[in-house]
């Protein structure tokens, strides 16, 4: 039998949009590891709060989408400052499994405030999106794919940019290097890790405005984060292009086992991987290898 | 007066407590009591407190009217998060507290855990949230009951109508890759077979999929005239009707109880028209021929209730008038006779909730009728008669 090379592209472009996601969301993990070393499993949870504010503007308010968009990212980078000087900062200099376990607190108190807030019933975003489908080629994509895939990869490679040539950028690179050598060179270093948490509240929120205009948003959508963190342990904790890369690489594996072999293979491919790079490269891809793990 | 923080605390955690046991309400000796491990907070919420309420007021009908015999109802229910460790903790708590003589279960993993227990104990009737084709055998759970038709029965009603709208048609099933998801799917593959329709495709997600674009792939490659979702509430179903009215796919799509809300499918709009799928109950706002519970229902409430919330209320009436039927005969309310009773139902009226009189001569009601959501409308509204298949 021939093979369907058209629907092998068709299958591998649909990826790109689930990989956008992972990455996407896999850079607010990033973003936070870099800076403060805390493992933050509330991202979830974050990126659910930004799209139900999403919701809240569009829906609610009536706003148009771009201000919408616009006001939830700015919600989401307010969330996370509010929980780093609430919560985390507090807990500086404790152990890391402390903190660890304070995010999965930080992500049950995002639920039960949602629930009370929004209700336990999941909901539609409205559409803002367009209907037209785009063809590349002979090849259908969804247009929700495309978007997604072009706000993820130009987000990301802001961020990469951000990093190299802006001054905030630089001070938090110098602060996830060494932090005392930060504080000696002047560098605020708690407000550097507020501009880290608010940098990932923006980048969940984002991230959870497109996974709700996808998937629809719900309290249980934090469960999306898990899938993301699997993303940037195979990408490295502390790597940008790694959360980019391990998106891809995971997107593509899903979708590729989910097609030619059957969803339940899905999810056994996705962690035969991360159990392969975690043998073979134990800090993920592009990775700093001194990063200590939980 | 000078308060420490401590002091404040303590003060605060009393009153909380005091709070949490005065809204208890009282027990006397001989009152019939439900309990219920009941899913207020957790993934399962959205239903749970419409069951919960749903339980409360035909309760409160009951004890309004009088009890049962001049026997007084009390619901005793507490949160479990759709947790199966803390249905059980529950469970055990409440048993412990008071003579339990029906139960409210929140899960099938609960349902299946506990069903030990009920035979142990053999003094409670149980029903509950779950749907579970596996509960649908007297013999391995004789205590308990599903207030609708199981998945597979459901199954049956979507292919039964379609074999009759569209003989001969090309079908596929999405199904979520969980327990629930794959429970009525084997036994479709053979449905279809059997009513002379065509298989096409069977697809599964993972639980926690959000992008399905690949899954949409697969099934405009399969074409089929109806696909059937399983396993799943809202989404990724209208994520795949809008793709496919993107490509052109004229499938018709069609959903089972947990996908039947009309509120939600209201919000979704105009990519959910045309959506269909099985419910055992009448809609909150259906007028059509007589229901003179569901008049009540829009009495106590005013707004749209949603069928978990019918799931509870029905479930409650369905308790009740065993054990009404189980005190008539002169009997103890135990597990056995109040089964019994409920099995002795023989198409009974359920005041309208179901359209037709039902008979539950095993542990399901083995009716229910397609809908389809009229998005002009904003209504699901009925496509079928209701239809029976073999209980």
């Amino acid at each position: 039998m021939d093979f369907d090379w058209l629907f092998f592209a068709e299958v591998t472009l649909a990826a790109l949009g689930n990989s956008a996601l992972l990455a996407l969301t896999g850079l607010a993990f990033v973003l936070i590891y870099k800076a403060t070393r805390v493992v933050n499993l509330a991202i979830g949870e974050m990126l659910m709060v930004g799209a139900y504010l999403f919701f809240s503007f569009t829906a609610g308010l009536g706003l148009p989408p771009w201000g919408a968009i616009l006001l939830a990212v700015v919600g989401g980078a307010l969330l996370g400052a509010t929980i780093e000087r609430a919560v985390i900062r507090p807990m500086l200099g404790e152990a890391a499994i402390s903190v660890f376990m304070v995010t999965i607190g930080v992500g049950s108190v995002l639920i039960g405030l949602t629930e009370i807030i929004w209700g336990a019933e999941p909901t539609a975003l409205p559409d803002f999106m367009g209907k037209a489908p785009i063809f590349i080629g002979d090849a259908y994509v969804s247009r929700k794919v495309v978007i997604g895939f072009s706000v993820a990869a130009a987000v990301i490679a802001v961020f990469l940019l951000a990093f190299r040539f802006w001054r905030g950028g630089i001070a938090l690179r110098a602060t996830a290097s060494d932090q005392a050598a930060a504080y000696s060179c002047g560098i605020n270093v708690p407000a550097v890790f507020s501009l880290a948490w608010m940098f990932a509240g923006a980048a969940a929120a984002g991230a959870g405005i497109l996974v709700g205009a996808v998937g629809g948003i719900a309290p249980t959508m934090g469960v999306f984060g898990l899938s993301a963190l699997v993303v940037v342990i195979v990408g490295g904790l502390d790597s940008i292009a790694g959360a980019l890369i391990g998106g891809v690489l995971v997107g593509l594996l899903e979708a590729w086992c989910g097609t030619y072999l059957g969803g339940e293979y899905k999810m056994l491919a996705t962690f035969g991987l991360l159990m392969l790079v975690l043998l073979v490269r134990p800090y993920g891809l592009f990775g700093t290898v001194e990063i200590e793990r939980l | 007066m000078d308060m420490n923080r401590r002091q404040a605390l303590s003060l605060a955690l009393g009153a909380g407590a005091a709070v949490s046991l005065g809204i208890r309400p009282s027990l006397a000796a001989d009152d019939i009591v439900i309990g219920g491990s009941i899913p207020l907070s957790g993934v399962f919420a959205f239903a749970g407190i419409g069951i919960h309420a749903g339980i409360q007021d035909y309760v409160k009908i009951i004890n309004d009217g009088g009890g049962i015999a001049g026997r007084k109802v009390t619901y005793l229910a507490e949160d479990t998060a759709y947790k199966t460790d803390q249905s059980v903790a529950v469970f055990n708590k409440l048993t412990s507290q008071a003579d339990i003589h029906l139960y409210y279960a929140d899960s099938t993993a609960f349902s299946k855990t506990i069903n030990a227990e009920l035979d142990r104990k053999k003094s409670i009737l149980m029903a509950g949230a779950s749907f579970a084709s596996e509960l649908n055998d007297p013999k391995k759970y004789p205590f308990q009951f599903i207030s609708g038709p199981d998945y597979t029965q459901m199954f049956d009603i979507l292919l039964q109508y379609v074999a009759k709208t569209k003989p001969g048609a090309k079908i596929a099933f999405v199904h979520s890759d969980t327990e629930f998801g794959r429970d009525p799917i084997a036994a479709g593959q053979e449905k279809v077979k059997a009513l002379g329709l065509k298989m096409t495709e069977t697809i599964g997600t993972p639980p926690s999929a959000v992008d399905v674009s690949t899954e949409i792939l697969k099934l405009r490659r399969a074409n089929p005239d109806y696909t059937i979702f399983h396993g799943y509430v809202l989404a990724p179903l209208p994520e795949f009707m809008s793709q496919a009215k993107q490509m052109g796919l004229a499938t018709k799509f069609m959903g089972t109880f947990w996908s039947m809300d009309n509120s939600l499918w209201a919000k979704v709009g105009d990519p959910a028209d045309g959506f269909m799928g099985v419910m055992p109950y009448r809609y909150y706002y259906d007028t059509d021929g007589k229901s003179p519970m569901l008049e009540k229902i829009r009495q106590m409430r005013p707004e749209y209730q949603s069928p978990a919330y019918m799931l509870g209320f029905l479930t409650a009436l369905l308790f009740l008038e065993s054990a009404t039927r189980t005190l008539a005969a002169g009997k103890p309310l135990d597990g056995a006779n109040l089964k019994a009773a409920l099995n002795s139902l023989k198409d009974f009226d359920t005041g309208g909730l179901i359209g037709v009189p039902i008979s539950i001569p095993g542990n399901s009601i083995p009716v229910g009728r397609v809908y389809r959501f009229d998005a002009a409308k904003k209504l699901m509204v009925a496509d079928s008669d209701w239809i029976k298949v073999g209980g």
